[in-house]
């Protein structure tokens, strides 16, 4: 029924730009409904973009992120409220269920507004780190804009974020300044593999608290780069959540806003950067969808993969050791309401793993074709020389895509008993072999003298 | 056979042909009375593989006959040993299955489709019907009295000794190695007896046919040439002798490197090379005798002796050589432990945990032979009376036998053929004196003074004594004769009725299915075991991977036909270890391991509530002992224990106790059976903490009906990348804390 009803959806908004891989039901919880105005140009893009949005007050009685167990919404937009709790409907339990079931997250803070305690909670857990005192905020003396913040230096102008490391693509380009009013600044756990920031504040920023280090910072809650004022987690479920350090960011006022940055009157570009953060919080942007995997017993043809997903991929469930084997494996990329080939940032590579216990082969897979809408990647190798069974795992886990996790098992076994080579082929068994028909020359021969020979003969007999 | 049971016939001058028959329909019954006597646990339970190895030779069976010999033959079993497999085509004796095979095959020829399971549930009774007619055939070798034979052949088919291995159901190797063993012994006797190549070679073809069977084999391996040796030794070597070894020996050894599982064992393992060296020693024998023939006995004594020392010393000199060199196996820790009882349980773990290793207990003798165990020493005296050949044969392997069963309860096995006949010798010599109705004349007068010492003796003594009133001496009176045989009537009866009780009640339980008596004295059935075999089966994927302990995996592959990381064939000491490791430690440190193994499943058996003692605490302390032998620093036994030394699970167990996976999955949620602080094991006897343990690398995925099997499910690692403690903890409402002040330095970011 599900697919029925996504596939009308599809047909109904097909003519809508961009649609997310993973549904249109949005919902924003807003706990004043007179605030709606403010946000309306962020709204009415993402209602063009496809989204089905609801917006409601987490005090509403029917609000519930859950209906009969399934998911009621796929999306949410957290926005800050003056309230500290979120109401039974939006714990920090409810929310993590929420994203446990693959729903994604985006947490707009506000340093006017209290964090939510659930919100807060969820946060931590994640090991996202917001400061504890109300009302802190990042400051930056160099990169503020001087028509609004003149005095107070809490609104950032910032450059677009660059890539985050050589191997991983960046989601988030774009020109202009993005304006960062009263952010609240995070700071990301160093455990966590799942955390990457997304806007890092600059060096020269910090986070203070108004209220109490008015006089003087002695011990700001981070500094520099390591605070972070957009940051994302991506659970192993590839879950995503987001979180906004200001809300502000997601208003009209600051959407497309004349500001000065060092005596340079720039515009701000809020409008282009929400909407990447967005189109990468909804699965728009970043989804790796993994095809068909394949291997087969190479046999110095190399086969062209079916990519029709009506042909099951139909694997061998058993190879031999030292066999050589070829594998192939199908990869798109969901960008923007449709899939293309997918391409690893310049420094990555896509690798195989053919393990038992641990990788006996870890290889790096090459483009060998692609199709209008994926690329398959490919490697050929001999399986070791150990029987047992083996996974042919591909274990891609990259900021910002979405994980693949993928494994076929397979049994390797032994040689079987006739696929030995024969005694024959083996150059040096022949002294052996010639050794046996020696003997057995030799003994025909001495049963051929022994019968033929005079029964009064002695010295035969000796020979006995 | 039926050469020889003619030849038996031909011996008896008057009407032959009547005791021929009734010899027939003698043998017919027994072999009749010792198959039914093994069906107790059939009409009992059902028709059903018994215990933990059948069960792995059942399905090896049903894959023989799915997938033919060949395939069997390469087989290459992933579903056992995860992920590493087992080339089971290689390391197993394929003799039983392909017995099953052939006659399953033979029955489908005959029209007569019979369930492969049926086959193997009676395979070993009515393997023991041909027991009890080899076991006729040989003692019928030992002594001319015919009597004989046919009780050895009733008392090897009735004895409990046998039957613990060969009940319904029980369908393991022992089932028909018996009957090669025995069959092989009564054709090795023969071959010597008649020194022909022909018997000679049927030796060794039963002989191949046994090591394809089961590891005992050995046991002929050494026995036959020990035999030979004590022959040489007490100087009857003859050219009989010289050519039944050799063509046993010749052919034996090749037959027996056929098997994969063997392949170059018989010229390589310490254990096989008592019979090459008794092989050479003959050559060297013949030799010396044919010269022995041509040279005058002065300079062959110089001769002689050289040879002898040359030999000896060139021998041993290779003998050691080889075995530093490796090129001979040195000798296992099987073979060790069969010398000292003490080695095993200091060296290898893995071999004292099971508990048909251990060293029998006395009254397990009278248990499985009953009064076969007081004749059994009459018999192999009288077998020095006439010391024959092959009775010389009789004297060694008792000797051995008795040894070997003492080291190890399961080589009682090989201890009771040879009881059997050894004491079916000694009844007959009694019933063959006291039945014998006829009395001698009294003018036998040639014995009395024929005997010299009997003249003089009448002499001497007064004719007051009865032995010089009476010239005959002897029990002749019907009155003594009566009270004997009536005697001896009386213990045949409660031999059978022991041996009818032991069956019945000691060997007869399948193992799988427990029987217990309800208060009003009727019989309750605690299906525990196939009920969570069969929840594995109908609830997991195909191949979810299931770890237990070892006792289990051939049950689970089985019944379940889940893959398991480790079962019955104890190949590979370290992946027990591993699963040893993981049942005694931490959930911290079991979790990644499980992971690695990719583990879905874990099974615990639990007798607690039950009162069931074979449970899995109970055998904790070896999965201890064998994880500590390879991980002496990560586990280590003497924490399981209190610091008084005591095995406990109550309060004062240890911590190391109660943070294993094992004491918290055998008790997690016990203390919800009961009230509240009043939960009991009934097996420790003890009352449990009020506390019961907590999971969270593993949550409960089934119990059985009687708690006696226990599955869990291992978690997926935590979704936001928790540990799963932490994420457990959240769960259940225990927020973390916020880190109000950091300690020490900053810890920065780096992407």
């Amino acid at each position: 029924m599900r697919w029925l009803l996504s596939l009308l959806l599809l047909t109904l908004f097909g003519a809508v730009q961009a649609i997310s891989s993973a549904g249109q039901r949005l919902l924003v919880v807003l706990e004043e409904h007179s605030e709606k105005e403010k946000y309306s140009v962020f709204l009415g893009d993402l209602e063009s973009r496809g989204y089905h949005v609801t917006v409601d007050s987490p005090k509403s009685e029917s609000l519930s992120l859950f209906k009969h167990g399934e998911r009621a919404y796929d999306h949410v937009i957290l926005l800050p409220g003056k309230s500290k709790g979120l109401g039974p409907a939006l714990t920090a339990n409810a929310l993590l269920d929420f994203m446990k079931k693959e729903g994604n997250i985006l947490v707009a803070l506000s340093s006017e507004h209290p964090t939510p305690t659930s919100v807060h909670t969820v946060l931590l857990e994640l090991d996202i780190h917001i400061p504890s005192d109300k009302g802190a905020l990042v400051v930056d003396h160099f990169n503020y804009d001087s028509n609004s913040a003149a005095e107070k230096h809490d609104v950032l102008l910032l450059p677009f974020p660059k890539q985050l490391r050589p191997d991983v693509k960046n989601y988030f380009a774009g020109e202009g300044v993005i304006a960062v009013p009263r952010a609240v600044g995070q700071t990301l756990g160093n455990e966590s593999p799942l955390l990457a920031p997304i806007l890092r504040a600059p060096s020269t920023a910090y986070s203070y608290s108004p209220k109490d280090e008015a006089e003087i910072v002695e011990e700001p809650f981070a500094v520099g780069g390591q605070l972070t004022l957009v940051s994302s987690m991506q659970a192993h479920n590839s879950a995503r959540l987001t979180v906004v350090g200001s809300a502000e960011m997601l208003q009209n006022a600051w959407f497309a806003e004349k500001a000065t940055l060092n005596g340079k009157a720039v515009k701000t570009a809020n409008r282009d950067f929400i909407a990447k953060v967005t189109a990468w919080t909804f699965k728009e942007t970043g989804v790796l969808k993994i095809g068909k995997l394949i291997h087969y017993l190479n046999e110095g043809i190399s086969k062209k993969m079916n990519t029709s997903l009506t042909v099951p991929e139909n694997n061998p469930k058993i190879y031999r050791i030292k066999n050589d084997v070829a594998f192939q494996v199908e990869i798109s990329e969901y960008a923007d309401s449709h899939l293309i080939p997918f391409v690893p940032a310049s420094q990555d590579a896509l690798q195989l793993e053919f393990s038992m216990l641990s990788p006996f082969h870890r290889l790096n897979l090459t483009p060998l074709s692609q199709t209008t809408n994926s690329t398959i990647f490919g490697v050929s190798f001999t399986t070791p020389d150990q029987h047992g069974i083996f996974n042919f795992r591909i274990n891609y886990r990259r900021p910002f895509l979405t994980n693949i996790d993928e494994k076929r098992q397979v049994t390797v076994r032994h040689f079987a008993h006739n696929e030995w080579p024969r005694s024959w082929q083996i150059s040096g068994a022949w002294v052996w072999i010639g050794g046996i028909w020696v003997t057995v020359a030799g003994w025909i021969a001495f049963v051929a003298v022994w019968l033929w020979s005079a029964p009064t003969e002695k010295s035969v007999k000796k020979t006995q | 056979m039926a050469a020889t049971e003619g030849e038996q016939f031909l011996k008896q001058v008057s009407s032959r042909n009547t005791r021929g028959l009734l010899r027939v329909i003698i043998l017919v019954l027994i072999a009749g009375a010792a198959v039914s006597s093994r069906l107790f646990s059939v009409i009992r339970f059902e028709s059903i593989i018994h215990e933990f190895d059948p069960w792995f030779n059942f399905r090896a069976t049903k894959y023989l006959v799915q997938n033919g010999f060949y395939n069997f033959w390469d087989w290459f079993d992933d579903r056992t040993w995860h992920p590493l497999g087992r080339v089971t085509g290689g390391t197993l004796y394929p003799g039983l299955m392909v017995t099953s095979g052939v006659i399953y095959h033979i029955l489908r020829f005959l029209t007569l489709p019979v369930d492969i399971r049926n086959i193997c549930v009676l395979l070993a009774p009515g393997f023991s019907g041909l027991t009890a007619l080899a076991t006729y055939l040989l003692t019928s070798e030992m002594v001319t009295s015919p009597s004989a034979g046919l009780l050895a052949a009733a008392f090897m088919g009735i004895t409990p000794g046998y039957i613990s291995r060969s009940v319904a159901g029980s369908y393991d190797n022992e089932a028909i190695a018996i009957f090669l063993l025995v069959f092989t012994f009564f054709l090795w006797i023969k071959a010597v007896k008649n020194g022909s190549m022909f018997w000679g070679a049927l030796t060794a073809l039963f002989y191949g046919y046994m090591v394809s069977a089961w590891g005992g084999y050995v046991f002929i391996t050494n026995l036959l040439p020990l035999h030979a040796f004590v022959l040489i030794c007490m100087g009857r070597y003859s050219p009989r002798l010289y050519v039944s070894y050799t063509s046993w020996y010749a052919l034996g050894t090749l037959a027996s490197m056929q098997i994969p599982f063997v392949g170059f064992l018989p010229i390589r393992s310490s254990e096989h090379m008592s019979a090459l060296g008794v092989f050479g020693l003959l050559q060297l024998v013949a030799f010396v005798e044919h010269v022995r023939a041509q040279l005058p006995s002065k300079q062959f004594q110089t001769l002689l002796r050289a040879l002898v020392l040359i030999i000896f010393v060139v021998a041993l000199g290779g003998l050691v050589l080889l075995t530093v060199s490796g090129i001979i196996a040195p000798w296992t820790g099987r073979f060790y432990s069969l010398w000292d009882t003490g080695y095993a349980k200091i060296h290898i773990p893995i071999i004292a945990s099971v508990s048909e290793h251990q060293p029998t207990a006395w009254p397990a003798f009278f248990f499985d032979l009953s009064m076969m165990i007081w004749l059994f020493p009459a018999g192999v005296y009288m077998c020095f009376r006439r010391l024959t050949d092959e009775q010389v044969f009789i004297v060694i392997y008792s000797v051995l036998a008795s040894y070997f069963a003492g080291v190890m309860v399961r080589l009682m096995l090989t201890l009771t053929p040879i009881v059997c006949v050894a004491s079916a010798m000694a009844f007959s010599q009694i019933l063959d004196t006291y039945l014998d109705a006829r009395s001698p004349k009294a003018d036998a007068k040639e014995n009395g003074t024929s005997d010299p010492a009997k003249v003089a003796a009448a002499v001497v003594l007064p004719d007051g004594l009865r032995s010089t009133r009476q010239p005959l001496v002897g029990i002749y009176s019907y009155a003594s004769k009566l009270t004997v045989i009536g005697a001896s009537a009386v213990y045949l009866m409660l031999f059978v009725l022991h041996c009818t009780w032991v069956t019945s009640n000691a060997y007869s339980s399948p193992s799988v299915v427990l029987a217990s008596r309800l208060p009003d004295g009727s019989q309750h059935i605690i299906d525990d075991y196939r009920e969570a075999y069969y929840w594995l089966r109908q609830n997991t994927p195909d191949n979810a991977k299931i770890m237990s302990w070892w006792d289990y995996g051939y049950q689970i592959g089985g019944m379940a036909d889940r893959p398991t990381l480790v079962d019955n064939n104890t190949w590979n000491n370290t992946h027990i270890a591993t699963v040893g490791k993981a049942m005694s430690s931490r959930e911290e440190v079991s979790y990644p391991i499980m992971r690695q193994h990719e583990v879905d499943y874990v099974l615990v058996v639990f007798g607690g509530l039950l009162g069931y003692s074979g449970d899995d605490i109970n055998k904790f302390l070896w999965m201890v002992r064998i994880a500590e032998g390879i991980w002496p620093d990560e586990v280590k036994e003497r924490n399981f224990f209190t610091p008084r030394g005591e095995y406990r699970v109550d309060d004062e167990a240890t911590p190391t106790m109660k943070n294993s996976l094992m004491y918290k999955m055998s008790y997690y949620n016990y203390n919800s059976l009961f009230p509240a602080g009043q939960a009991q094991d009934r097996v420790r006897g003890s009352r449990l903490p009020a506390q019961g343990p907590e999971l969270s690398t593993i949550e409960e995925a089934f119990t059985s009906e009687n708690w006696i099997i226990r599955i869990y499910k291992v978690k997926e690692p935590d979704n936001f990348g928790r540990d799963l403690q932490s994420a457990t903890a959240f769960d259940q409402g225990r927020k973390k804390k916020r880190a109000t002040k950091r300690k020490g330095a900053r810890v920065l970011r780096v992407e």
